[in-house]
């Protein structure tokens, strides 16, 4: 066969590379590392390129990985998939030191000694396994498949979820939860809206974006996406474009890129809403038509038994007057008219909030108050508003029939309801696990699972967590690392990288339009890893003998395959194509889109591996009832969810004991308003009771997802790329009140909370509110690495342990501190 | 060295002292600056092995005290030759004890100086670069070359005026008498060959002049060719040149002070050679003064951003205490000091000069550090605080001054014999005719 | 001859620091211990300048990335002793790592401060070699290096072109951070190429150049409304 010399060329991507060393001055015996003089001995290597998803936050972006010779050395977006569009973010770039990292987990590994005494022994697979099939199919045999947890940490949007939980169901137990759980975060919408969806938002038709907190550049669901969209908007001149304004306690990029920066107290944003709400009603400014039509609550009104009651309206015109408001938030009050004016007057108009911002002890009220601006100006289901995406046509998992064991095990309490009236809302929450574990109550846990998560390094109250950890018979993690949570764990299996490893990602939460991207394994695995799924599909199918099988899939990705025929057979959407770009607009726009049609589902598949997703820009209109699923099926300022559920609690708690009247449920549940206005969105101080003078807030910064990419030396170099402090934290403070304790630039500083102090330098800019000391989230590890351990500190070891008591979310930005210069 | 020879018969017998005899002060000052010498040596194979990291350089600091003490010590080497040479063109007969002493420390902090640019390189194995593919464009190679070229002039015009001394010490013999033989070029001190030395002289004494100006210009160029603010400044070349000179006395004065003292020197060097060259101290102070006032004015009137930014910088920043130091060393002392008769005693003078020394080396820091620690760029400003290392080779580069000032001193005598003969033969009446030549009628009288 | 350059659209820039990343996982770019990196020996080839403006609580900042400006009269490479630095036809700026001697004079004489120095031998797990770019070199010790505009990138382009037997088009040739910013913020092309997006931008009446005074004439032109 004859090669030609062009295509043959075309292949050699590192022929240059030997030029390139000529021209750019590499001396061949000094400067040149190894692997390319081999390379220059042996022929150019061949170059090629394959399209996976990055897993490195939820953000969904579609990458391309150069190989040479098989090995992957860099990435880049994929420029034709639609969430980023060839973008990406310093994390994803630095995803091969994820891949070649030398403190992955090798093999699988068993504790010896103590817990959290740092040793352990390696195990070949099958040992490692046969542990816990036996466990688990003891606990079965027992009866009790219940007392087995698991819990995902991945924040992935995928289908591991579905996996998991069939694992789980199947096996016979109602305890898989999610932390961090969408479902906690989605908690406003459902008081309001009764649904849990996160809504997405049409930044491309709004004329203004009014933003609570979410720092939805650098961080949120989609940084990259929102940048996108953000960029664009900025690339288009002329008079009418969209105006920015942020509100944040500091000054993150989004704040940064904003038109203009809002800086507010910290925990009071809710209120800042409110006293918008207020001008918003005073002056006329809202959509009078929409309120009437599709919301409830926001009149005062009559019930069935003929009591009045309070209204959103009277609520905010009684309390939330600009120099209240003033007082509250520190927020100027003709700000507060001018931003109210902007808003009102600039149709459309978007307003969002919530996030990791939200995390406060107030975070579900304070949420409540920010979207219900959006229904003041009837932003639903129009363009320049918020809509919610079709679910994918992934084809579901196959039935399975479970038997009694299980049906008997998934009857069972779920491990994470609280046992008292706490946290109603939450799907899930660390601190009511713990006190689970501890109590032993409802039942004690007998194997926890732990999925791609650190709980023990992102939450609160650590101590207790680790009494708890060491009280479980067998904890079990999948993770490529050993990190603060594992180091209590009795086994590590050790999962593939998310490069060697197949998933698929749906719907990006807030992303605008429904899409799915395959991951697929760019590389074999370089160790000795297993796929968590597969892990999974062989212990299901264990547990079940050998007859019955939860799984019918060989593997995964068989998995994987079976549920994106649906898609296929579905007919919509296509997968994503070259020329993207210049439609991409009009796409989003949902004009003009044809549809591809595909010979056979394995030319589908081949085509999806080969572009990296699919996509469907053309979404099914939606009725308000459908967006709208509550009682009443309106908008609900008075939210009638939240009033049935503690109405339920009070009747529950007062048949066993006649004292816990509304007056107890509501102290537990830090509920310090009364009447009415508990169900409507309002303005819930938070408990600072000890008298310090500096509000601790954290933020995310970009390069450090959650502190999971600590093991990463690049992103620990760029950690604080912004600020210069490379490998270690900062503390950033007002002019005002550095001076004011005498600290200047780079000095260190003592942070101290009642549990404790933490050490950081000082970064002093106008950038950040008077009388906050921000603190970014992600160093301090104890564990993970060589990259990680002993780098800079952990702002949560400091934290009171305090929660939304709502949605069981811990209250990150809830503690006051004091600060003085370290000597 | 044995005490057969005879030399305390001889009227400068005392030059003769230090050579023939060697006391337990010799041993203890080789000894332990050759240990300073010999850790600075280990320090730097330190640097060679892990790299420059071993410094306190960073970006943007990307120069240290190796630049500083390179520029310093070349300053300092402009005591000799210059000053010797225009005593020596200008016929001033107070000269002859000094010239010797001043050429010898120009060789040798030349010799140290130069080295420095090689100590601050990152690859010293590839120094040969500068002559394979040298780019004459650069002002590193017109230092390279200006350097060469002076210390190539500087050593011949030491040596040369030593020659005569040197066929003494052959002629009375000893241990290194093959030694002598050699470097004496058989001279025999013939009429013929005092003549071609005065010619081979004089010529020296004129080329020398231009020479160690362009070097300490060149070194100016450096900075001043680069767009730094603080460094790109037209009057860098005299300034340099200028305070080059006003260090070079000074470090003349102390190793003059010193050796006085310390091989009994007083009736060569007397207080007429201290007050003369205290009040070219003094001059030079004022000229110093002078040049520092137009260079900050002209800075601070136009207060271009960037220029105003670093000069404020020196006056308050970190480094402001180096500046005001400097200013005190450079102005304030030696201008107290010489300027009245009281203080300008012999003490007095070695204060000042201490002082002018201190205060030039401190005017180098000023020149390098705060211009690249404030980059043009709003980036933060740098900082730079110098290693172990840096302080070692710094100590180490003194050290070797004075194991050179002090070996040398072993093997010849530091004030030029021949000439100190010469001019109590020929002087006194030399100058007689001389002065007469310049006096009115002087011309008639003769005839 | 062409002649590259590079537009920031800071109207556009988020300042994520993607185009950091990128430059330094394309470009081998060693990572330096965290002692040193926070004592002025990181190494970016590009880095973020921030500086804040205004009186609280009105504040602005002027966020920038900053790349090697391949001025097309550089006074870093008039500098350099051993011609180890220097301009090409194109008019790259670039570095000859085996040539360089370490002075630091170009580093010096650059106003724009943006070269970088090893101070030690650069080090890296060995598993971390293994996905080292084979197109581009690994520095030593002891050199001098900055931002390249990814002239390897070029050389492969030049080949490819070369082979399709047609000329460069504008958009053949991208550096890693043009190609990765996630804003779309940076532009390059040919400023000889009429039709090319960064002759037509650079002439923009939001085109900056920084310190134009200098007469360095930078090819990386800023865009951006703000004063
Ligand atoms: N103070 C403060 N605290 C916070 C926050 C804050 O902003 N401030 N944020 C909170 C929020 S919003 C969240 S979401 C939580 C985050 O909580 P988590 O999701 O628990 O945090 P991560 O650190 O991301 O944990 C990820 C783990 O996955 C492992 N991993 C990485 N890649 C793989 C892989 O391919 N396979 C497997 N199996 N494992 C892998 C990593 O080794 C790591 O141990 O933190 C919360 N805590
Ligand atoms: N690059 C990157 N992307 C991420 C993540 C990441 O860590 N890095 N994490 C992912 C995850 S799990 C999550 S949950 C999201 C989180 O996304 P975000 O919600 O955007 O993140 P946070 O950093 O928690 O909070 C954002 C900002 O809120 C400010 N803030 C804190 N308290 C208050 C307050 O009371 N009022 C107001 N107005 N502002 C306040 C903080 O100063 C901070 O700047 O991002 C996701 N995406
Ligand atoms: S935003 Fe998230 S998914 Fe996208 S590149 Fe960055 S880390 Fe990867
Ligand atoms: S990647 Fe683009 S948006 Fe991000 S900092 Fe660089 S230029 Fe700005
Ligand atoms: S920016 Fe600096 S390094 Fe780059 S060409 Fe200009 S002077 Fe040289
Ligand atoms: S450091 Fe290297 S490139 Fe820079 S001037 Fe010196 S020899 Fe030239
Ligand atoms: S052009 Fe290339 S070398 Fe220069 S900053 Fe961009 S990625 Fe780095
Ligand atoms: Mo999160």
């Amino acid at each position: 066969m004859e090669i030609k010399r062009r295509e043959f060329l075309k292949l050699l991507g590192g022929a240059s590379g030997a030029i390139a060393l000529g021209s750019f001055g590499c001396n061949q015996f000094i400067d040149v590392p190894d692997k390319i003089i081999e390379i220059a001995k042996n022929g150019a290597g061949i170059e090629s390129w394959k399209n996976t998803i990055c897993a490195l936050c939820p953000g969904g972006c579609g990458i391309k990985v150069r190989l040479i010779d098989g090995i992957p050395v860099y990435i880049k977006g994929n420029p034709i998939y639609p969430v980023n569009q060839g973008g990406m973010c310093p994390l994803g770039h630095s995803a091969l030191e994820l891949l070649f990292n030398p403190d992955r987990v090798k093999s699988p590994l068993k504790k010896i000694g103590l817990p959290g005494g740092g040793k352990w022994e390696s195990l070949n697979w099958d040992e490692a396994l046969n542990i816990i099939s036996k466990k688990i199919i003891e606990l079965r045999n027992e009866g009790r498949p219940h007392q087995v947890v698991f819990l995902d940490g991945s924040n992935q949007h995928g289908l591991m979820k579905d996996h998991i939980e069939r694992f789980m169901k199947a096996y016979g137990s109602p305890n898989y939860f999610q932390f961090p759980s969408i479902k906690n975060d989605a908690v406003p919408y459902h008081l309001l809206q009764g649904n849990s969806k996160i809504p997405s938002y049409d930044f491309l038709n709004a004329k203004y974006v009014l933003s609570f907190g979410i720092n939805y550049l650098e961080e949120s669901y989609s940084p990259v996406y929102y940048t996108k969209l953000y960029s664009y908007l900025r690339g288009s001149t002329g008079e009418g474009r969209t105006r920015f304004v942020h509100i944040d306690s500091r000054m993150s990029l989004t704040s940064a890129n904003a038109d203009r920066w809002i800086p507010i107290t910290p925990g009071t944003y809710g209120a800042l809403a409110l006293g918008i709400a207020f001008v918003l009603i005073k002056e006329k400014l809202i959509d009078a038509n929409f309120i009437k039509s599709h919301t409830s609550g926001y009149e005062d009104w009559v019930d069935k038994n003929g009591i009045m009651h309070l209204g959103y309206k009277n609520n905010v015109l009684a309390n939330y007057y600009p120099e209240r408001v003033f007082q509250i938030t520190g927020v100027q009050s003709e700000t507060i008219l001018e931003l109210a004016r902007e808003l009102g007057n600039n149709h459309p108009s978007l307003v969002l909030g919530g996030d990791g911002s939200s995390n406060n002890t107030n975070g579900t009220f304070s949420q409540m108050a920010v979207h219900s601006l959006n229904a003041l100006l009837g932003n639903f289901e129009k363009d320049g508003g918020i809509f919610y995406v079709d679910e994918t046509p992934l084809k579901n998992l196959p039935h399975f029939e479970l038997d009694d064991i299980a049906k008997q095990g998934i009857e069972q309490n779920p491990f994470g309801n609280s046992l008292d009236m706490a946290f109603p809302f939450a799907d899930f929450s660390i601190q009511t696990l713990i006190q689970n574990i501890l109590a032993e109550k409802p039942y004690p846990i007998s194997v926890l699972f732990i999925y791609k998560g650190n709980p023990l390094f992102q939450t609160l109250n650590h101590h207790e967590f680790i009494e708890a950890l060491k009280k479980i018979p067998l904890v079990v993690s999948f993770d490529s690392f050993i990190n603060e949570t594992n180091e209590y764990a009795n086994i590590i299996l050790p999962d593939h990288t998310f490069l060697e490893q197949w998933n698929i990602i749906s719907n990006v939460p807030s992303v605008g339009f429904s899409h799915i991207g395959i991951q697929q394994p760019v590389i074999e695995p370089i160790y000795d890893t297993r796929s968590s799924a597969d892990i999974l599909i062989e212990l299901g199918n264990k547990a079940y003998g050998n007859n019955t099988k939860p799984f019918p899939f060989e593997d995964y990705v068989s998995e994987i395959k079976y549920r994106v025929e649906g898609v296929y057979n579905s007919g919509e959407g296509a997968i994503v194509t070259e020329g993207l770009k210049g439609s991409w607009l009009e796409f989003l726009n949902q004009r003009g889109w044809h549809i591809g049609t595909y010979d056979s589902f394995d030319e589908f598949w081949n085509l999806l591996l080969e572009r990296g997703g699919w996509w469907n820009p053309i979404r099914k209109k939606k009725g308000f009832s459908e967006i709208f699923n509550t009682p009443t099926r309106k908008f609900e300022f008075y939210s009638q969810v939240l009033k049935n559920r503690i109405d339920d609690i009070v009747k529950k708690k007062g048949i066993d004991n006649s004292t816990h009247d509304i007056e107890f449920v509501l102290g537990r549940l830090n509920i310090k308003t009364r009447g009415d206005v508990i169900f409507l969105p309002h303005h819930e101080p938070i408990p600072y009771d000890d008298g310090m003078p500096i509000y601790l807030t954290t933020f995310q910064p970009i390069t450090n997802r959650d502190g999971h990419a600590s093991n990463l030396p690049l992103m620990q170099e760029m950690f604080g790329f912004l600020t210069r402090h490379y490998w270690t934290s900062w503390v950033e403070l007002n002019p005002e009140t550095a001076s004011a304790y005498g600290i200047s630039d780079d000095d260190w500083v003592w942070i101290e909370s009642v549990n404790g102090s933490i050490k950081a330098k000082a970064k002093i800019h106008p950038g950040v509110m008077p009388s906050v000391a921000a603190v970014p989230f992600g160093l301090g590890h104890t564990s993970y690495g060589r990259y990680a351990k002993d780098y800079g500190v952990n702002p949560n070891s400091i934290m009171k342990n305090l929660y939304d008591t709502i949605n069981g979310i811990p209250a990150t930005q809830s503690t006051k501190v004091k600060i003085s210069k370290a000597k | 060295m044995s005490k057969k020879i005879d030399y305390r018969n001889e009227i400068d017998a005392t030059l003769y002292k230090p050579i023939y005899e060697t006391g337990k002060g010799f041993y203890i000052t080789v000894g332990i600056f050759l240990l300073l010498f010999l850790w600075a040596l280990f320090m730097y194979i330190t640097q060679v092995w892990f790299g420059l990291g071993v410094t306190g350089m960073n970006q943007p600091v990307s120069w240290g005290f190796y630049i500083v003490n390179f520029v310093f010590f070349i300053g300092i080497s402009h005591a000799g030759t210059l000053i010797s040479a225009i005593l020596r063109l200008s016929k001033a007969e107070w000269r002859r004890p000094i010239t010797r002493m001043a050429e010898v420390i120009t060789a040798i902090v030349l010799a140290i100086g130069g080295l420095h640019p090689i100590l601050d390189l990152g690859r010293p194995d590839r120094v040969l670069n500068i002559f394979t593919v040298g780019r004459l464009q650069s002002p590193l190679l017109w230092d390279v070359t200006s350097i060469t070229a002076y210390f190539t002039a500087s050593t011949v015009y030491l040596y040369l005026p030593m020659i005569p001394d040197i066929a003494k010490l052959r002629d009375k013999g000893g241990k290194f008498t093959w030694f002598y033989k050699f470097a004496s070029w058989g001279w025999q001190g013939t009429e013929h060959q005092k003549k071609v030395l005065n010619r081979a002289i004089n010529i020296l004494m004129v080329m020398v002049i231009p020479i160690a100006i362009s070097v300490h210009t060149v070194i100016s160029y450096i900075f001043s060719m680069t767009l730094q603010p603080g460094w790109h400044s037209t009057i860098f070349g005299p300034y340099f040149v200028v305070g080059a000179i006003f260090s070079g006395i000074a470090a003349l004065l102390i190793v003059m002070i010193v050796f006085r003292k310390v091989f009994h020197l007083e009736d060569y060097l007397k207080k007429v050679h201290f007050q003369y060259l205290g009040t070219l101290l003094l001059i030079m102070s004022l000229l110093w003064f002078y040049f520092t006032f137009s260079e900050y004015l002209t800075g601070i009137f136009a207060a271009e951003p960037h220029e105003m930014h670093i000069i404020l910088y020196k006056f308050t920043g970190p480094y402001a205490i180096f500046f005001w130091m400097m200013v005190i060393c450079n102005f304030l002392i030696p201008v107290i000091i010489l300027g009245f008769k009281r203080f300008k005693t012999i003490t007095g003078v070695l204060i000042a000069s201490i002082a002018v020394v201190i205060g030039m080396w401190l005017e180098r820091l000023n020149i390098v550090v705060p211009s690249l620690a404030n980059p043009r760029m709003e980036l933060t400003v740098g900082m730079y605080v110098p290693s172990i290392v840096e302080w070692a080779l710094f100590i180490g580069g003194i050290s070797a001054f004075v194991l050179g000032f002090v070996l040398f001193s072993k093997f010849f005598p530091l004030i030029s014999i021949w000439e100190t003969e010469e001019g109590r033969k020929e002087s006194v009446k030399e100058v007689e005719k001389r002065v007469k030549s310049y006096l009115p009628g002087g011309e008639i009288i003769t005839k | 001859m062409s002649k590259w350059a590079m537009v920031i659209d800071l109207d556009k820039c988020t300042g994520c620091g993607d185009c950091i990343a990128a430059c330094k996982i394309e470009n081998n770019i060693a990572i330096v211990d965290p002692e040193e990196a926070n004592s002025g020996r990181v190494m970016f080839w590009i880095e973020m300048v921030s500086v804040y403006e205004g009186e609280f609580p009105n504040i602005k900042i002027k966020r920038f990335p900053k790349p090697c400006f391949h001025c097309e009269n550089p006074p870093c490479t008039k500098v350099c002793p051993v011609h180890a630095t220097y301009k090409n036809d194109e008019g790259l700026v670039g570095q000859i790592y085996h040539r360089c001697i370490g002075c630091r004079y170009c580093m010096v004489a650059c106003p724009y401060t943006v070269k970088v120095f090893n101070w030690y031998e650069p080090e890296w797990p060995v598993e971390f070699r293994k996905c080292f770019n084979p197109d581009v070199s690994v520095r030593t010790k002891g050199v001098v290096e900055k931002c390249s505009f990814c002239a390897h990138r070029l050389i492969k382009v030049k080949e490819e072109v070369d082979l399709e037997g047609r000329d460069i088009q504008d958009g053949d040739y991208m550096p890693a951070c043009a190609e990765s910013c996630p804003a779309d913020a940076i532009y390059f092309g040919d400023l000889e190429n009429k039709e090319s997006k960064v002759y037509n931008l650079a002439k923009s009446s939001r085109a900056k150049r920084e310190m134009e005074n200098l007469g360095t004439e930078p090819k990386v032109v800023y865009l951006s409304k703000r004063e």
